[in-house]
């Protein structure tokens, strides 16, 4: 090739390669449009199939809608009604005792079984798999399974507990019981989940901790309250946020009360949850059932913000 | 071949095949077009306009009694055969409580046919969407319609529902159960306080004596009704509220004597105290409060079981009264074509043909065990009714049957919590029925509607 064409080529390779710097992005660009095309999937997802739609509900609550295309403006009425329906403040109530004996049942027991499995063996990965099953079934089959279990007179936990002498007692037919036992049901479906969270923070947890305190003589005890309870704060964290949210918006028992009891006996089990279902579907009542809704959301929201603010925004210092 | 090349060639045959980047976008785009703009109800009524009517109704195949959705399915045939306009049976799951029926008419998808209850029947007819079936219902087949039957399925004498069945509530007994307590035929008894006795006799360690249903809903109410009236009481009366009533405190108080003397179980087996075969056909219970559907559940479910049945018992110094029930046809007005939905709902349960009369009889004693709404089928079927437990249900129980009151759900609600309170939680039923009026009462101040029956 002769020189002439030689430095045709070159300048002709320069021409593109300048034509390429103009169109292609600096490092700092490029990262910045890659981390917004990861996250587009999901914001898109959310404001398609959440804000959207909490969206509407929170409009939604603010008509008389009749369900068959008849929307009446109430402006704030059906908040207003609220105030005044004993069904709505005592499923509030029911929900309140649900959250409040839910949340620290799961973490108790969750934590309990991470820390019975937690080490390598046969009979630990046995155990795990016994404990998670539970979370496999459907909830229905969860539900009509115990309500064989605790069926009045002839279940066979009802006859253990006449047994024991307790008495044919009437687990989901009597308001004394029935929450207690959505609850216990609860906590045995959701607990093998809950036990897999906290194994993988039990595993974070460095092996030098506990040796160091060994040395220094500490028990298992000493060990528990002092190196695993700080150490796991940001999985707490995480467990009692889900759980509460888990707990407010019953949205993992919602089967499991339809099945057993219908909100009953007299509302006993009645979530507001499920009594937005009924307002909604039963009563054919949208505007006012989206109007609690809406409610809910709040409540949930102003729960999360004491969450994030006890904990300065879920950021732990062990120091 | 260099990497271009291969490219190019790959774009070459994706282009052969009709895939390109820009095509499949725009089919993408247009899929999701096509599907927005057909879910607009007028859009989507136009092009659904050549296809079948829509049959929502809960009988499916597989279901517990195989001869109910036969029926079902050659009526279908039957229209099929002889009209154009072609009907679709389609099976809705959990149709009475679910969320199947309400969210389509709330989204303008409602079916063209489907059935209901009286306890239903305020809320679609207030809703716009009940076509007024009279001018296709001859005279001849109005006047063969019972006024007690339908008048909870008009309004302003118009008819809006032809029912399939009546089921009246009475009670069902274990005879074996009878026998081990050393009781019999004479035993069966007449008041409330000698069910109670009865109901304590049968009580063992593994069965309850009588059962009522204690689940909330609908079906509760509908089953209670008849205790309330048989003391003379009300729900709505003059269009205010007649709940508050000596009549309803001690309805109430029988529910939760029942249950407080042990005699009743908390929580029924199965489905609910609707289900005969888990409950009596067990042995769980010895007497059941069901309807006249069980004969057909135990025929089919429980063969074995030897049972009888009896009237309900009434008060002191009450009047005997049961409740009838049942499921009716109707047609959706916003439907896709409401004048031929209309007249299929008549022409198979409400005409004067031989074909409809005989179909409403085939349903009352073949596929179901029912009263037939209608007189004519009533004497076509006089063999089937003239023997058996249909025999008892015709001469002893149906004749003091009241329909099922139609209700608003704000109502029902208001009544159903007092009956809960009462049974399952202690309350006092005087407090109970107090709260219970004032709830109704306050609703219906603002109500408007169809009148309350």
């Amino acid at each position: 090739m002769s020189v002439p064409a030689l430095k045709s080529a070159a300048q002709g390779a320069s021409a593109v390669s300048a034509r390429r710097r103009r169109l292609t992005l600096s490092m700092e660009r490029r990262e910045w449009l890659a981390g917004y095309l990861f996250v587009a999937p999901d914001a898109l997802g959310l404001l398609t199939f959440v804000a959207a739609p909490a969206f509407l509900a929170l409009a939604l609550g603010t008509f008389q809608v009749d369900g068959f295309g008849g929307y009446q403006f109430v402006g704030l009425g059906n908040y207003r009604r609220m105030l005044a329906d004993p069904l709505f403040l005592q499923s509030l109530r029911v929900t309140a005792i649900y959250v409040v004996a839910l949340v620290p049942c799961l973490y108790v027991v969750g934590l309990a079984l991470a820390l019975a499995v937690q080490r390598p063996s046969l009979a630990s990965s046995v155990f795990r798999s016994l404990f998670f099953m539970p979370q496999m079934v459907s909830l229905v089959v969860v539900a009509l399974v115990w309500q064989v279990l605790l069926v009045d007179k002839i279940g066979l936990l009802t006859r253990a507990a006449a047994f024991l002498g307790l008495g044919h007692i009437s687990w989901f037919g009597d308001p004394t019981f029935s929450l207690a036992v959505i609850v216990f049901i609860s906590v045995w479906f959701l607990m093998g989940f809950y036990m897999l969270i906290f194994l993988g923070g039990l595993q974070d947890i460095p092996r030098e901790f506990y040796d160091a305190a060994k040395i220094d003589g500490a028990g298992p005890i000493a060990c528990f309250f002092h190196i695993t309870l700080p150490l796991l704060q940001p999985t707490s964290f995480f467990i009692l946020l889900v759980s509460t949210v888990t707990a407010v918006c019953g949205s993992q028992t919602f089967d499991l009360i339809y099945v057993t009891t219908k909100g009953g006996p007299a509302n006993s089990t009645s979530l507001t949850t499920f009594y937005i279902y009924q307002t909604a579907f039963e009563f054919g009542d949208y505007g006012y059932a989206a109007a609690m809704a809406s409610v809910l959301i709040v409540i949930l929201m102003a729960l999360t913000f004491v969450l994030f603010l006890i904990t300065r925004g879920g950021r732990f210092h062990y120091a | 071949m260099d990497d271009r090349k291969k490219s190019n060639g790959g774009r070459a045959a994706s282009r052969g095949a009709g895939l390109t980047r820009r095509g499949v976008l725009s089919a993408g785009a247009a899929a999701l077009g096509g599907s927005a703009l057909s879910s607009f109800p007028y859009i989507s009524r136009a092009r659904a306009a050549g296809e079948p009517l829509k049959f929502w109704q809960f009988y499916a195949p597989g279901g517990p009694v195989a001869s109910q959705a036969k029926w079902f399915e050659d009526m279908v045939t039957s229209w099929n055969d002889k009209n154009d306009v072609k009907v679709q049976l389609e099976y809705i799951t959990d149709y009475m409580d679910g969320t199947k029926l309400p969210t389509a008419f709330a989204s303008g998808q409602g079916p063209d046919i489907f059935v209901i209850s009286p306890g239903d029947f305020l809320r679609y007819y207030n809703g716009g969407v009940l076509v007024d079936l009279t001018p296709y219902i001859e005279e001849k087949a109005k006047a063969d319609l019972p006024a007690g039957i339908m008048g909870t399925r008009m309004v302003d004498g118009k008819i809006y529902g032809i029912p399939m069945e009546v089921e009246p509530m009475a009670m069902y007994y274990s005879v074996e159960a009878f026998e081990q307590a050393k009781l019999n035929e004479n035993d069966i008894p007449k008041t409330w306080d000698q069910l109670l006795d009865v109901a304590k006799k049968l009580t063992n360690d593994k069965r309850y004596g009588v059962l009522f249903e204690s689940a909330p809903g609908y079906y509760q109410n509908f089953t209670w009704y008849p205790f309330l009236w048989q003391g003379g009481g009300e729900i709505v009366e003059g269009g205010k509220s007649a709940f508050n009533s000596p009549a309803t405190v001690q309805a109430l108080k029988f529910w939760q004597d029942a249950v407080n003397s042990g005699v009743c179980p908390r929580k029924p087996l199965g489905g609910g105290a609707w289900d005969t075969v888990p409950n009596l056909g067990s042995g769980f219970c010895a007497i059941q409060n069901v309807g006249i559907w069980g004969i057909a559940q135990l025929r089919e479910g429980s063969p074995n079981t030897k049972y009888g049945v009896f009237k309900l018992p009434t008060p002191a110094n009450g009047k005997y009264v049961t409740v009838g029930g049942g499921w009716a046809f109707v047609a959706n007005a916003k439907g896709k074509d409401p004048e031929t939905a209309a007249k299929f709902c008549v022409w198979a349960l409400g005409s004067m043909a031989p074909d409809s009369v005989q179909r409403v009889v085939d349903w009352c004693t073949k596929a179901k065990s029912d009263m037939p709404p209608r007189t004519s089928a009533l004497e076509a079927g006089k063999d089937a009714f003239e023997q058996g437990f249909l025999k008892t249900f015709k001469n002893d129980i149906y004749p003091g049957t009241r329909g099922e009151p139609r209700l608003p759900p704000q109502v029902y609600k208001a009544v159903s919590d007092a009956i809960q309170a009462c049974q399952l939680n202690g309350q006092d039923p005087q407090a109970a029925a107090a709260t219970a009026s004032q709830q109704i009462d306050a609703f219906l101040a603002g109500y408007k509607g169809a009148p309350l029956l």
